[in-house]
């Protein structure tokens, strides 16, 4: 009985969650409709079928996963270190005077400068490549990670941190203990933000100038006349970008369990 | 914090000083980290520790930006990317407030638009250069519509909150008293997200900027982004930090530009704390 309402349960869900995604089935049909009754040129806008054969192609050559694959490393790769870097500038800044004092200056300066702006003068100091792309994609990620850790830490209820000194904790278990989890969930809106951006600058770095990378791959489509072959690419960025936002909020809501406001606030983010 | 501590030290210090130069004290104590990379910089350049195409001087830089100034070099192609980034950030406040209010309002509406919004909210626009360039050209169109592509979303999913999050009692008792829907959305919900609208365009305007520079560092066609890339492809690199000291210098006033422009248009709603 119990298993029968479960499953019951189970097949509202998924017929929900099918039902949730409709619109989108929708607006192809259409598209698919659009192009295949002539209304729009097919050499502006290929038919969805032809970007999904073209897709198929790609990935079943290789030369989709390769390609996604290195541009996946690089925006990962940079968007870990820099991660892991704010986190501890931004920890720095709210809780010692003297960097606040030298970085806060520095962060009110360069948080608006455009990033992708560095890529030529890194391209001139480190050549095309790994170093360059990771580089930015670090610098990018940086700002937005500092700035949230800190207004995170800053808002942590200062009684909390009186209380736990009054108990005689030393200062490296009130970070560790208090000031980290405290700021947790603000951490995480800041890795959000540097998630969506490590994907931008990688695909921008890779158009501007690289050898490979799935930014390349759509770069050198598009110049070649090969539409289809170019969406079917961009189509693939799309999803691999939903996903890896997806598997990030099911990380925040893993890691937030026992934070009441997670619920609530990130229901439907 | 005790609060009596602070009073004390300050109320003696600040006499003997003139005002203008306490200022100017205080501005130069507060950006001394900024003093001392600049510093380094000049000092790594000037001994040559790295070779000048590298890294040239900071007076380098700035004589360059003057010669840069009096050729015209540098107001036209700012003007050009501005241009860009305002006309693009223009439609998507329009064109992201009208869908966000409406799917605050509308369940249907919601519905519809959710998914698309959720799927294309994190996805790297930029990747779609190639397409806008193929679908509108390579000038002013192409690089404007990318920009507004860019910042829709944002402007959307910031409007939806703000409107949602008004207090059901107040559009209760508009509707008891037989306000009509479309008078609803202007009179009430639109002046209450109005501060959800400008945390949304705080968010949008960097970007705006960013895909506008970064457009043209791809596609060029004018502007400091193709500027930037021309002289990088010549070697020139004091030219290279001119024109990234300006983008840097471009994103700063404008972000104190929208704070100052938030404080005069909702001053019942300040930002507390945001720098």
């Amino acid at each position: 009985m119990a298993a029968e309402v479960a499953r019951l349960a189970a097949d509202a869900g998924s017929l929900r969650r099918a039902f949730h995604f409709l619109p989108v089935v929708i607006v192809l049909a259409i598209w698919q409709a659009a192009v295949s009754f002539g209304l729009v040129d097919r050499a502006f806008l290929p038919s969805v079928a032809d970007i999904v054969a073209a897709l198929w192609e790609l990935v079943r050559s290789g030369e989709l996963a390769a390609n996604l694959l290195i541009s996946i490393y690089r925006a990962l790769a940079g968007l870990a270190i820099g991660s892991v870097l704010g986190v501890a500038i931004g920890l720095a800044m709210a809780t010692s005077r003297p960097a606040d004092r030298f970085f806060g200056p520095l962060v009110a300066m360069t948080y608006s400068l455009p990033k992708s702006s560095l890529i030529p003068l890194f391209i001139l100091w480190f050549g095309i490549g790994d170093v360059t792309d990771i580089l930015s994609v670090v610098l990018a990620c940086l700002l937005p990670v500092i700035v949230s850790t800190y207004h995170g830490v800053k808002s942590v209820p200062a009684v909390i941190v009186w209380s736990a000194r009054a108990m005689g904790s030393p200062h490296h278990l009130i970070l560790w203990r208090i000031l980290l989890p405290g700021s947790l969930l603000s951490i995480f809106t800041g890795v959000r933000i540097a998630l969506g951006f490590c994907f931008v600058l990688t695909i921008s770095a890779e158009m501007i100038a690289a050898k490979t990378g799935v930014g390349k791959l759509i770069f050198l489509y598009g110049e070649n006349g090969a539409y289809a072959h170019m969406f079917g690419g961009l189509t693939a960025v799309v999803i691999v970008a939903y996903f890896a936002d997806r598997a990030l909020l099911a990380v925040m809501h893993y890691c937030l369990r026992w934070h009441d406001s997670v619920y609530a606030a990130h229901r439907d983010g | 914090m005790i609060p009596f501590m602070r009073r004390t030290v300050m109320a003696e210090k600040t006499k003997p000083l003139p005002r203008a130069f306490a200022a100017v004290w205080a501005g130069l104590v507060y950006s001394y980290s900024l003093l001392i990379v600049l510093a380094a910089w000049e000092i790594v350049a000037r001994a040559e520790l790295v070779r000048p195409l590298f890294l040239p001087t900071v007076t380098s830089v700035v004589q360059q930006f003057w010669t840069l100034l009096a050729e015209g070099e540098i107001v036209l192609p700012l003007l050009v990317s501005l241009y860009r980034a305002f006309a693009g950030l223009g439609l998507a406040v329009v064109a992201g407030v009208l869908v966000g209010l409406l799917m605050a309002r509308s369940r249907r509406f919601r519905w519809f638009c959710d998914p698309l919004v959720s799927l294309a909210f994190p996805a790297p626009k930029i990747a779609f250069v190639p397409i806008f360039i193929l679908w509108f050209g390579i000038d002013h169109l192409s690089k404007i519509l990318l920009v507004a592509f860019n910042c829709v979303f944002p402007m959307i999913v910031a409007t939806y909150h703000g409107a949602v999050a008004v207090s059901r009692t107040v559009i209760w008792s508009a509707e008891a008293m037989g306000t009509p829907e479309r008078k609803l959305l202007y009179r009430i919900i639109f002046p209450a997200a109005l501060p959800a609208i400008f945390s949304g365009l705080r968010v949008t305007t960097p970007v705006a900027l960013i895909i506008a520079f970064t457009t043209e560092m791809i596609a060029g066609g004018g502007g400091v982004g193709a500027a930037l890339m021309f002289a990088q492809r010549f070697f020139q690199t004091p030219t290279v930090f001119v024109y990234i000291l300006i983008m840097l210098a471009t994103g700063f006033v404008l972000d104190h530009l929208m704070l100052t422009l938030r404080a005069w248009l909702i001053p019942w709603q300040d930002e507390g704390g945001e720098a």
